[in-house]
Parts: C-alpha cells; sequence; structure tokens
C-alpha cells in the first residue's frame, strides 16, 4: 500500500467536508430562526416576568442583529461550544457527554445485530436467487422494515417482558445494579471493573433495544447486500474463478461476498443517519436514557437553545462518520484511492 | 450495458413516437421473471385494498375514530365500553378513550393517504423544479443547491421533520398541511439528484445541439428528454417514498408532533397504548401497527418490484421462460484408445438457454477431435455459438444454460461428470481464457493471490512459498516481471492483464486451453506477444489449443486447422491453407472472401443476417443468404462429408451431405476472393 496515495486521498476527502459543514450549520441556523419570536419568550413566556426575560434575552444575546448571532454560533460550532439550553444548568456540551454514550452503545449493539442478520440473510437470498428462501428473505427484509420500530419494541415487550418477564423492558441497568460509571458505556465500564453481575443486568437490558433497532435497519442490509450478491455473483471475474476451478465456496465468500461487501460499508455510514432517527424512537419506546431522548425532550419543551446545540452535535457527527466511511472505503478498496 | 447503448436508447426516445416509447417501457415487465411479477401484483392488491379501507370505509362503517358513545334513540346515548378486548361486536376492539379501534384504523388509513400524497407532492414538484433549475444553469447556483441537498439527505429524515413540524408549529396548529410539509421536506433531494443528474448530461446530448443548431427551443427538448428518462425512475422512488414516508408520519405521531390528538393517526394511536402493554393488554397497540406494516409492505414490494423491473443489473438472466428439460445422458465409460491419445474429443455437443421465447441451442450438435499440440480455430459471425462452445467445453455454463452431448478431456466426460471432477478439470486440466482482460480478475486481491488460490486448490501440498515459485514462473515465461507478483490488477495495463490471465492459464500445465477472443481487446503487438507465447505452448508442451475468434488474420498466424461455425452448427472443417485458399462451403467462401488478403481484387460480403435460433430453419442454415441454395436445401439439413483430404462440409453441393447432387450444378472452387463465392 502507498501511504502516499493513501494519505492525499484523505486530505482530499477533509477538504470535502469543510463545505458541507458550513452547509448544514447555515441551513440549521436558517431553520431554527424561522420560528417567529425569540427562543426564551417561547420557552419561559408567561413563567418569568418581562422584565427578567428580556435579561436572560439579552445576557444569550438574542438582542444582537441576526448575522451576529449567526456567526457566534458558527464559531462556536467550530470551536466545539454548542451553547447552553433555557432549561438545562447544564452546558450542551455536558448533556452530550451525559447521554451519547447511551445512545452510542445503542446504536453500535444494534448495529451489530443489523450486519449479522442483514449480512447472512442476505448473501444467502442472492446466492439462492428465487428459490423459496429467497422470496422469505426478501420478505422478511421487507417485512421488518416496513414495521416501525416503536411497534416492534412494544411487542417485543408485550411478549419478554410482560407475558414471560425474561427481559427488562425500560432504562438501562438502573440504581444498585448500575455499574459503576467510568466512561459512562454500562458495557465497557462493567467489563473492566470486572463486576459480571452488572455486565448481565447491562446486558440484559440492552437486548430488547438492540434488537428492535437492529431487526428495522437489518432489512435494509437484507436488501442491498442480497442485491450487490447478485451483482457480484454475475461479474466476470467471478466467471473466471469459476473457470479455474476454484472450489464454489472459495468463488462464493472470496470473490463474490467480499467484493459484495464493499457497498455495505458505504452503505452503513448512509444508514447512519436512519439509525439516529431510530434511535430517537427505540430509546422513547424503552426509555432509554440517550442524546436522542434528551432531544425530544428539549423539543417538547420548546427550549430552542438546547435543540439547535444538540442537533448542531448532530450534524458534525454524521459528517465526521461519512469521512470515516470514505476513507474505511480507501482502505478496503485499492482503486478507490487513485 | 455500454455508455454507447445507453446513449442510443436516449437518442432513440427522444425522437420515437409515444406508442413505441411505452411499448418499449411495457417491454421490461413482459420480460420480467415470474417473481417480480408476482411481487408487484400482491403489493398493487394489498394497495388498493387500503384505499377502499380509505375511502369507502368511513361511509360504510357505523362508527367514527373519535366517537366513543352511540345515539341508540334521540337523546339516549349508550358510551362505548372502555378498552374492550376484540369480540363478534366490535372486531377489533376499544381504546382507553373508548374509541373503536378499527373505526380509528379506517380513519387513520384515510389520514395517512391524505398527508402522503401531499407529502410526496410537495417533494416532487420542489424537487424537480430545483432539479431542473440546478442542472440547467449549473455554475456556482448549481453547486449551492447541490451541497446543500447533500446536507439535508444526509442529515436524520425523522429529526429534521421533528424539527420541521416543531418550527411549523409556531405558525400553524399541527395537522395534514404540517405533517405533510414536515414530512414532504425530508424527501426532495432525492428527486432533485434524478432530475439534475439528466439535465446536466441532456445538456451534452449531441442531438439538443442538433435540435439547438435548428433553432429548437433548448427548453422543449430538455424537458421532453428529462421527462421521458424521469419516468422510467420516478415510480420507483415515489412508491418508495410513499411508504417511508407513512413510517414518518407515524413516527411523528408517536412522538406527538403529528396531528392534533385525538385525530385518529396510527403513530399516535400506539403512543396511546404504550401503557396498555405494561399491563398486558395486546390489542390496542397492534392493529394500527399491523396497518401500518401492511401498507408499507405493500408499497415497498411494488416499488422493489419495479426497481427489478427497470433496472436492468437486476433482471435475472436464463429465467424467462420455460426450463429445458435435460436429456438424461447415460454417464460413459472413458475412454476408448482414441480418447486417450486426444487433447479434446467433442461429440454431438447442444448448448441451450432458456428464453421467453422458448429454448435457444446455441450450439445444435457440434463434434470434431483436439489432438495434443494442435491448434485449431473455431470462427464465425458472432452469435454463432462459438463462445457457448468455449464454455460448454468446461460446463460452464450461466443460470439457466444446459449442455448435453459428449465433451472428453484426459478421460473425464465434461458433461456428466459430477461437480467436483468437473472443478478438478477446470483450470487444471483445460483452461479458459477470456475475451476482456480488464474485468476478469478480482478487483480486490493481488495477483500473487489469485495464484497460489488456484494452485492450492488444485495441488493441496504445495506450499505458499512453492505456488509463488510456480507463479513467478508462469510470469516470466509471459513476459511480465516477477517483481510485480504483488500487485493489484488495476496496477496493470489491459495487455498486461491478458498475459497475468494466459499465466494463469498455463502454471498448471493443462491438456487443453480454450482461448476465446484473447486477443479482441489487445493492440496488434500484445496480440502477436499472446499468440507466439500460446505456439510455444503447443509446440513444447503439447498443448491442444481451441482458439474462438472471427479474425481470419490470427488463425492464419496461429493455427492447425479450421471450424467455420454457422449458426449453432460447423459447416465446414479442415486445414488452415485448404479453408482460406479453396473452401467449400459457401459459407465458409463468403467469410474469406470478406476479408482483405494480398490477393483481394474485390471484397464481397455476405447479404443478409443470421437465421433466429429460437425457430432454426427446418434445412441448412445457411440457405436463406446462400447464392447456391438448390430446392432441396431448405427441406432437412446437410450432413459433414468428406469435400477433400481431411476437409470436410455440411453442403448439398458435395455427395454425401444426405442428398443426391442435381446434374449441371456448377461446385464452386479455388481462393474465393479471385474466383468469387
Amino acid at each position: 500500500m502507498k501511504v502516499g496515495s493513501l494519505g492525499r486521498y484523505i486530505a482530499q476527502r477533509l477538504l470535502l467536508a469543510i463545505p458541507m459543514v458550513f452547509i448544514l450549520l447555515t441551513l440549521l441556523f436558517l431553520l431554527l430562526h424561522a420560528a417567529p419570536g425569540d427562543p426564551v419568550t417561547a420557552t419561559l413566556g408567561g413563567r418569568l416576568p418581562p422584565e427578567e426575560l428580556a435579561q436572560r434575552k439579552e445576557a444569550l444575546g438574542l438582542n444582537d442583529p441576526i448575522y451576529v448571532q449567526y456567526f457566534r454560533y458558527i464559531g462556536g460550532a467550530v470551536t466545539g461550544d454548542f451553547g447552553n439550553p433555557i432549561t438545562d444548568p447544564r452546558s450542551v456540551v455536558q448533556i452530550v457527554l451525559d447521554t451519547a454514550p447511551a445512545t452510542i452503545e445503542l446504536a453500535v449493539a444494534g448495529m451489530l445485530v443489523a450486519v449479522m442478520l442483514g449480512v447472512t440473510v442476505g448473501a444467502v437470498s442472492g446466492r439462492l436467487r428465487d428459490t423459496p428462501f429467497d422470496i422469505g428473505g426478501r420478505l422478511f427484509g421487507i417485512l421488518i422494515y416496513a414495521a416501525p420500530v416503536f411497534w416492534t419494541g412494544l411487542l417485543a415487550q408485550l411478549y419478554f417482558s410482560v407475558n414471560l418477564g425474561v427481559l427488562p423492558s425500560q432504562q438501562r441497568a438502573g440504581g444498585f445494579d448500575a455499574p459503576e460509571s467510568i466512561t459512562g458505556f454500562y458495557v465497557f465500564d462493567s467489563i473492566i471493573t470486572g463486576d459480571m453481575a452488572a455486565l448481565g443486568n447491562v446486558l440484559s437490558h440492552l437486548v430488547l433495544p438492540a434488537v428492535t433497532l437492529g431487526l428495522l435497519v437489518g432489512g435494509i442490509f437484507i436488501r442491498l447486500v442480497r442485491v450487490n450478491m447478485l451483482q457480484t455473483l454475475r461479474s466476470d471475474y467471478v466467471e473466471a474463478a469459476r473457470a479455474r476451478g476454484l472450489k464454489e465456496h472459495v468463488v462464493l465468500f472470496r470473490h463474490a461476498f467480499k467484493t459484495a461487501l464493499i457497498p455495505i460499508v458505504t452503505i452503513m455510514g448512509l444508514q447512519f443517519a436512519m439509525l439516529i432517527g431510530n434511535a430517537v424512537l427505540t430509546e422513547k419506546t424503552f426509555t432509554w436514557p440517550g442524546l436522542a431522548q434528551a432531544l425530544v425532550n428539549f423539543i417538547g419543551a420548546r427550549d430552542y437553545a438546547a435543540v439547535q446545540g444538540i442537533v448542531t452535535f448532530i450534524a458534525l457527527v454524521i459528517v465526521g462518520v461519512s469521512l470515516l466511511i470514505d476513507i474505511l472505503t480507501g482502505l478496503i478498496d485499492p482503486r478507490v484511492r487513485y | 450495458m455500454t455508455s454507447t447503448s445507453r446513449d442510443d436508447r436516449v437518442v432513440a426516445d427522444a425522437r420515437t413516437p409515444l406508442r413505441v416509447r411505452l411499448q418499449h417501457a411495457w417491454r421490461p415487465f413482459r420480460e420480467s421473471s415470474r417473481i417480480s411479477r408476482g411481487l408487484i401484483f400482491s403489493g398493487a392488491g394489498l394497495i388498493v385494498a387500503f384505499l377502499l379501507l380509505a375511502l369507502v370505509g368511513p361511509l360504510v362503517y357505523p362508527y367514527e375514530g373519535t366517537q366513543y358513545r352511540d345515539e341508540v334513540s334521540p337523546g339516549t346515548f349508550i358510551t362505548f365500553p372502555e378498552l374492550a378486548p376484540p369480540s363478534a361486536e366490535r372486531w377489533l376492539g376499544t381504546t382507553r378513550d373508548q374509541f373503536d379501534i378499527l373505526a380509528r384504523i379506517i380513519d387513520g388509513a384515510t389520514l395517512a393517504f391524505a398527508v402522503v400524497a401531499v407529502a410526496v407532492s410537495i417533494a416532487m414538484v420542489v424537487g424537480v423544479t430545483l432539479g431542473l433549475l440546478s442542472g440547467y444553469r449549473g455554475g456556482r447556483l448549481d453547486r449551492i443547491i447541490v451541497t446543500s441537498m447533500d446536507a439535508v439527505y444526509a442529515f436524520p429524515p425523522l429529526v429534521l421533520a421533528i424539527i420541521v413540524s416543531f418550527v411549523l408549529a409556531a405558525y400553524i396548529s399541527p395537522g395534514v398541511p404540517s405533517a405533510a410539509a414536515a414530512v414532504g421536506l425530508v424527501y426532495i433531494p432525492q428527486y432533485f439528484r434524478v432530475v439534475r443528474n439528466h439535465t446536466l448530461s441532456v445538456k451534452q446530448e449531441p442531438f439538443v445541439e442538433a435540435a439547438r443548431s435548428f433553432g429548437a427551443r433548448n427548453r422543449t427538448v430538455l424537458g421532453r428528454y428529462v421527462f421521458f428518462n424521469v419516468v422510467q425512475t420516478v415510480p420507483v422512488i415515489l412508491t418508495l417514498n410513499a411508504a417511508d414516508a407513512i413510517l414518518v408520519l407515524a413516527s411523528l405521531g408517536f412522538l406527538g408532533y403529528g396531528v392534533q390528538p385525538p385525530t385518529p393517526e396510527w403513530g399516535y394511536d400506539i403512543s396511546q397504548a404504550v401503557n396498555d402493554v405494561a399491563a398486558g393488554i395486546w390489542w390496542t397497540a397492534l392493529w394500527p401497527g399491523l396497518a401500518i406494516v401492511l401498507l408499507v409492505t405493500a408499497l415497498t414490494l411494488v416499488g422493489e418490484g419495479l426497481n427489478d423491473v427497470i433496472n436492468p443489473l437486476l433482471r435475472a438472466r436464463g429465467k424467462a421462460g420455460r426450463k429445458i428439460k435435460a436429456m438424461p445422458t447415460p454417464r460413459r465409460e472413458a475412454s476408448d484408445v482414441d480418447g486417450e491419445r486426444l487433447a479434446a474429443r467433442v461429440r454431438d455437443l447442444r448448448v441451450g438457454y432458456r428464453t421467453a421465447s422458448g429454448p435457444l441451442w446455441a450450439v445444435d450438435g457440434v463434434s470434431f477431435d483436439l489432438k495434443p499440440g494442435e491448434c485449431v480455430a473455431l470462427v464465425g459471425e458472432s452469435g454463432c455459438g462459438k463462445s457457448s462452445m468455449g464454455r460448454a467445453m468446461l460446463r460452464l455454463m450461466p443460470p439457466g444454460g444446459v449442455v448435453q452431448g459428449q465433451v472428453e478431456i484426459g478421460g473425464t466426460d465434461v458433461v456428466t461428470a459430477s461437480e467436483s471432477e468437473v472443478r478438478k478439470l477446470r483450470g487444471e486440466g483445460a483452461s479458459l481464457m477470456f475475451q476482456e482482460p480488464m474485468t476478469r480478475l478480482n478487483p480486490l486481491q493481488r495477483v500473487s493471490d489469485h495464484f497460489v488460490e488456484m494452485i492450492k486448490t488444485h495441488l493441496p501440498k504445495t506450499s505458499r512459498e512453492q505456488a509463488r515459485a510456480m507463479a513467478r514462473d508462469a510470469l516470466v515465461q509471459v513476459g511480465i516481471p516477477p517483481t510485480r507478483i504483488d500487485n493489484y490488477p488495476h496496477e496493470f495495463s489491459g495487455g498486461m492483464r491478458q498475459r497475468v490471465m494466459l499465466a494463469m492459464s498455463i502454471v498448471l500445465t493443462p491438456r487443453v486451453i480454450v482461448a476465446d477472443e484473447p486477443t479482441t481487446a489487445l493492440d496488434v503487438i500484445v496480440e502477436s506477444q499472446i499468440l507466439s507465447i500460446l505456439e510455444r505452448l503447443r509446440v513444447e508442451e503439447q498443448v491442444g489449443i481451441l482458439l474462438i475468434t472471427h479474425n481470419l488474420g490470427v488463425v492464419a498466424e496461429a493455427c492447425d486447422r479450421v471450424a467455420v461455425m454457422y449458426a449453432g452448427k460447423i459447416v465446414e472443417m479442415g486445414p488452415v491453407d485448404e479453408i482460406f485458399t479453396n473452401p467449400k462451403h459457401p459459407y465458409t467462401r463468403g467469410l474469406v472472401a470478406s476479408t482483405i488478403s494480398l490477393n483481394t481484387t474485390e471484397l464481397r460480403s455476405i447479404g443478409g443476417y443470421p437465421p433466429s435460433l429460437v425457430d432454426p430453419p427446418k434445412g441448412c442454415r445457411f440457405a436463406p443468404r446462400c447464392p447456391h441454395v438448390m430446392e432441396h436445401c431448405t427441406e432437412s439439413p446437410p450432413e459433414l462429408t468428406d469435400v477433400g483430404p481431411d476437409q470436410r462440409a455440411a453442403c448439398f453441393l458435395y455427395p454425401g451431405a444426405g442428398q443426391p447432387v442435381p446434374k449441371g450444378v456448377v461446385v464452386p472452387s479455388g481462393d474465393p476472393q479471385v474466383s468469387g463465392i
């Protein structure tokens, strides 16, 4: 591997990400400032005396001209200052630090379920095209994609928590069961402290939300892996591999399947946005105390400042993830770098 | 699909009348697999059922979604029960708020269709307008819009919809318009992309420039072109968006940002059922969710089915039409004395494919021998079955393909052998070289990986180092520096890749190499390098080579004998010299006459086209184009018969082909370039 070409490729991607961040932030700013009135009045109007409202507005710089607010916003976002909520004494950064680990833990576990399910069912479906397995696999993929995650979640709760009583349906491990919080990632925390009881507890809380979320995203993976598999299976180099007398499983795995997985990495990046959207619903369904849940609560409280800060953070993460995916694709596929 | 053929289609699109274009659009449906059509129709059926529920349901069903009591007589009300389970009286039960669930499902369907229709319309109108504008104007405006659209597209759709409805709520009370706007905004980028890309590409089309030079209004051409291209893609996007939109609407409702409660909306209803679930009550959550799943599934089925049909990459090959029944061929015992001395022995080989209009026999009863150290050329027009022949030699068939007859290589009958025997033979007993070197190597594997994996498959006891040494030897033989063994395929030129393929074909010293137009894609210098390597293998290693080509120059340079194929059959076979200077079959004569050589006085070509192989002529397949055609030529097919020392032709001009030769028939002879066909 030539480090030079990879380095140049990464630099190129980084440069391309800058206008993207800029435009995304501008759009968000415009969107959130399209609402009439000012955030303080919208949030606290009627609850505080007018003098105090005016004071809070002045303190937050809401009396400045719109372009000053805009530049302050962009400057803050770039330097990692996402502002302060109106209804919460913590800064947005602190809120993100408190809640994001829960969301990331859920998202990673969900993605794991999705990839395992999608890749196996999708690849086998593609190989056995138009057989009953393929039709069944496709229908299953469509059905689980069509099921709203909150509905699947509720049914799972009904069956596993209420009827069978085997799995918890709410919250992460709480109270005395929670591991000593070091990083905020409970699975990780309980492993490094060697607290096996806590680990079991954490995992049991994670199962239902992760599987619910993973099923949904897995539906998309099934579809995509299957299509990619169909395309690589009929590719010239797969035929050539057969002509060299390679064993069928080598042809399937090393030649068809491996190349079919490249687009999956890209798709994982694209699905990340969808994963966040569905994390909002999953967290609400399972009262999972994550970032998405916090966002929904702030929207409910009409706290513009908090919403703006959290959404900005999400936007930056999305650009970061897509950058990461580009780099990852460059590492896997030698052709991309040229 | 190559870019040229795509452009051809596009040019045709903008000029042909609507009826033809509609027929063209319908064709993929006719050719699509039964499964794709099944998906589309079952999905469409479900959608119609839901539409009926949404439109007729409210008129037929006695209750309304927000009704909690019934007026039994004027002034007397009976309130509905709370949380009644499904029963004969209340089919789906009632909610905590005493609403009838079926009534809420019906009203929820009406609302969902209304919101989705408005949302998708908004997305389409805005997306298409911006796409046209952006693609047409180009420049800085285009760049800004494109990046904005990418930004919107990258953002989580649900979060975006929540923010929009959050902002909108400050202006209007939540209802169909605000929900539709929030949901619709999310899908603008998809329409934008499709339309912008088509607009951009049409600006560079030659026919648009031509139309412009004739003074046609640019916008008319643009509009038409974009319209007809978008019409193909939009139905897929539209149905998939509608499916997605229903989910987003329900999600908004579940989170409390949808329509004003207690308006019946499936997502909101599920959110109201959260507490029931903890109490073990299933019906309040189950039914609205089931409605969502069914409708979204139906829309997705239609969208996916359409995509299957429209996207040429996904169309199944060899799946249309009925399966060809493979004739039971008894397993033959290999082999007689003759077989041992031959590199390959082919007897009565037939290769068939399934097509929508019936089975097609691309190779129809071909027999020949290939001796060790001999190079036999297989020539003929494209589509005559040459390549099918080559693949059949290794039983390498696409789905729906059938091989019959006998191919004996090294004591194995390829046609009847077990899968593992054939696999063992491929690459070790017989190698196949392909036409397009650019796409035949796995882009993710180094060249060395290709070699090692192949050698270790056939010779499991070889170590990795031994295998690499063998690979280096083979590379040296084809003139590639062994230092490049660890390069990736994309680091080689086309000619070098073909030499790498050749090195892989010879690394295990097979008895037979089938080379399917190995030099077509390459320049003359590389071509002669490849041919001289094949020549050396033939002489030094006694490899039998079947060279498939349409290039008679290559044949003259490299081969001993020639087999001429026409419409699935061998029509003439003989030594190279005879075939070039004294061909017997009128088709061969036409073929030779149509090439340029030193003797060329007049370049001739054969008129007409090869016959359809789905329904071939009863008699001689060349009869419709033959200048010497006689009455009985159209009645029965001629047999191959001796026409000279080691030369055979299938033509009634010669005795032994199956019919007596009429008196007075002038048999053509000599060099067809001099004496005519």
